[in-house]
């Protein structure tokens, strides 16, 4: 992916240009807002990850700006505030995803193929396929192999979202936000437990285990 | 101001007054030119009677007559010398006049009639004493001037008092305001409880001053919270980099202890925005964010979330939610209320505790467990920040789950209520209902 990252610190700056690099992408880094808002006008990017506070022009107006000049790109930002509005007040300038700092790299990787990957808002899906497996979103069935599985509400919606990520490593937070609505971390194995359960489902009498986990990262679909 | 008002006061009464002595001064005249009138008409009804000379006669009867002391006659022949009189010699002037003193025998007196012509070439001058005209104009005047003077100390005196007594309310915000800056946070303004517009501003101040006293208590809190208790997972972290470099002899060894250092450096960052949220909630400003929450969904969502969960523990978790339960307040916080009493049962407790998740009419929601439950006198103290139960320390947490509960239902205008479940903890949040 080719990414423009605009962030003014440089130890934040260097560790994400490092990291995304190491992942595959290309990233171009603009110190300031007006710069940012300069290259991100001139080219044509997969993402933009903006830091709130960087200087001539925060990242929220910086947004706004790109938003009314017709500018979809899908944008990630990131901030150090953590509070419980700021992160709504990003999603409402027009940010897509939002990311409050420190954080590991793999999240950044991971919500960035997320939000590169969005379906079109207007096409309706009625039906997921990833591999062997098949979701009726309609009829609200699974079928792996042509085999029906029982899940329960919760194991659906996350398989759902795994589907949705086409085999992309989604993160703990990723799934607590998205799957379950949490923007605070619970204090109970949430995730693994409704994750070994799907797996148990999803996996049981087939030899090739789909769901896989990755220590400290995240989990995904192989197939 | 005192001053301005007396002025104000005193104008208004001397108006008052020279209108008073003006109208008095007029009928006490008029009284006496009544009466003497009265003479002169007895006198022409007389004359046209009997002739001039019986009028003169009855003039010198009156004279004469020792009751009559207010009465002046003075009465001077065709010649023009006095005939009769008890008025010393004068000009006949015909018409009203005021004789000054000097006419009268007694020679302070002032003497105010009338002068006319009769038949035969007589002058009849007919006068009053005005002194009781004069008298009473005095009097007047005097009365008027200590009661005027009297009227003004004493709306001096009022004006004063009630301005000074204003003064000294508004020096009683100034020194509370005061107060409050030097930092003395529990100062108040005293209220008199008279609901006037000083009362009611300084209510309001008061309201504010509270605001701003747990604000920074609340700011103090956390400062100091931070301080102390996040001290130790610091020091932990920081031992284990130490371990990471001194002991470890494979990379895998230092990986597995940067890992560990990670968890832990995640862990903290999870309780600094625990806390941070705390303080938000604290500060009040998510109540414009209150809308009509369905208490009733909300828990069949944590509950489907949870029943898994609990199950993996070794515990049930038993759903009683009752359908259509609303509430007024912030959705999000509201989630988080419920996930947070759920968490706690089932972290809490022993394998198989049976946990029951309430929701009920009046907007009520209920975490009940049957475990080992908190003592009555741990149960505020629970609701804390970093306060744990001496059996829960051991286990993972950041102690903070409560004082979060806490936090929640205290911007929702409500407390979370911790009772014997007999055995267990039964811990009710009665929100207001929507």
């Amino acid at each position: 992916m080719k990414l423009l990252l605009i962030e003014d610190d440089k130890a934040t700056a260097d560790h994400l240009c490092q990291g995304l690099r190491e992942n595959g992408h290309s990233v171009v880094h603009a110190a300031t807002g007006t710069a940012g808002l300069a290259r991100a006008i001139a080219e044509i990017y997969d993402a933009l990850i903006i830091d709130r506070m960087v200087p001539e022009l925060d990242g929220l107006s910086l947004v706004k700006k790109l938003r009314s000049a017709g500018n979809h790109t899908p944008v990630l930002m990131l901030t150090t505030m953590s509070g419980l509005d700021d992160r709504v007040e990003g999603l409402e300038a027009g940010a897509d995803d939002y990311l409050v700092k420190p954080f590991a790299m793999i999240e950044v990787v991971a919500r960035l193929n997320a939000l590169t990957r969005r379906p079109q808002p207007n096409a309706v899906q009625t039906s997921l396929r990833v591999g062997e497996v098949e979701m009726n979103l309609l009829k609200r069935e699974v079928h792996r192999g042509g085999k029906l599985l029982d899940l329960q509400p919760q194991e659906f919606k996350l398989l759902e979202y795994l589907l949705r990520s086409q085999g992309r490593v989604v993160t703990k937070t990723m799934l607590l936000e998205h799957v379950w609505g949490f923007n605070f971390d619970p204090q109970t194995t949430v995730v693994e437990t409704h994750m070994s359960r799907l797996r148990a489902k999803l996996d049981k009498g087939f030899e090739k285990a789909m769901l896989q986990t990755t220590r400290g990262v995240g989990y995904r679909l192989v197939f | 101001m005192a001053a301005l008002c007396a002025l104000l006061f005193a104008a208004c009464l001397g108006l008052l007054l020279t209108f008073n002595y003006y109208s008095t001064s007029a009928a006490l005249e008029d009284q006496l030119r009544a009466r003497i009138r009265d003479d002169f008409n007895t006198f022409t009804q007389e004359s046209d009677a009997e002739g001039s000379e019986s009028v003169i006669k009855e003039i010198t009867e009156r004279v004469a007559r020792p009751y009559d002391p207010g009465s002046y006659f003075y009465v001077a022949g065709p010649s023009g010398a006095k005939l009769v009189g008890n008025l010393n010699f004068m000009q006949p002037k015909l018409g009203w006049q005021k004789l000054p003193p000097g006419f009268a025998k007694d020679k302070t007196r002032e003497v105010w009639g009338q002068g006319k012509m009769f038949t035969g070439g007589y002058y009849i001058f007919a006068g009053q004493d005005a002194s009781r005209v004069l008298s009473a104009r005095q009097n007047l005047i005097y009365s008027y001037f200590w009661s005027g003077l009297l009227a003004a100390i004493l709306a001096l005196v009022a004006g004063l008092v009630l301005s000074r007594s204003f003064l000294k309310r508004i020096d009683a915000i100034n020194h509370t305001s005061i107060a409050i800056v030097k930092g003395n946070l529990k100062e108040r303004i005293p209220l008199r409880g008279t609901s006037d517009e000083i009362d009611r501003l300084s209510g309001n101040l008061n309201n504010l001053f509270d605001n701003n006293q747990s604000l920074l208590e609340s700011l103090k809190q956390v400062s100091s919270d931070i301080a102390h208790d996040l001290r130790t997972p610091l020091s932990r972290l920081r031992n284990r980099l130490e371990q990471a470099r001194s002991s470890a002899k494979t990379i895998k060894a230092l990986h597995d202890h940067i890992d560990e250092a990670i968890v832990d450096s995640d862990q903290l960052l999870s309780t600094f925005a625990a806390l941070l949220r705390i303080a938000q909630i604290e500060a009040g400003t998510r109540k414009s964010a209150f809308a009509k929450v369905d208490l009733s969904e909300m828990a069949e969502r944590i509950c489907s979330i949870y029943q898994a969960v609990a199950e993996d523990e070794g515990k049930i978790l038993d759903c009683e939610i009752m359908p259509n339960i609303f509430c007024n307040g912030d959705r999000e916080l509201l989630f988080q209320l419920g996930v947070n009493l759920v968490e706690n049962a089932i972290r809490h407790t022993e394998p198989g505790t049976k946990i029951t998740f309430a929701v009920f009419a009046p907007a009520t929601l209920q975490v009940r467990d049957t475990g080992r439950g908190i003592p009555a006198d741990q149960r505020t103290k629970v609701l804390e920040r970093f306060h744990r139960l001496d059996h829960a320390r051991s286990s993972p947490g950041s102690g903070l789950g409560l004082a979060m509960v806490a936090a929640i239902a205290n911007l929702h205008h409500t407390t979370i209520a911790l009772e014997d479940n007999d055995p267990g903890l039964k811990a009710s949040v009665i929100f207001q209902p929507a």
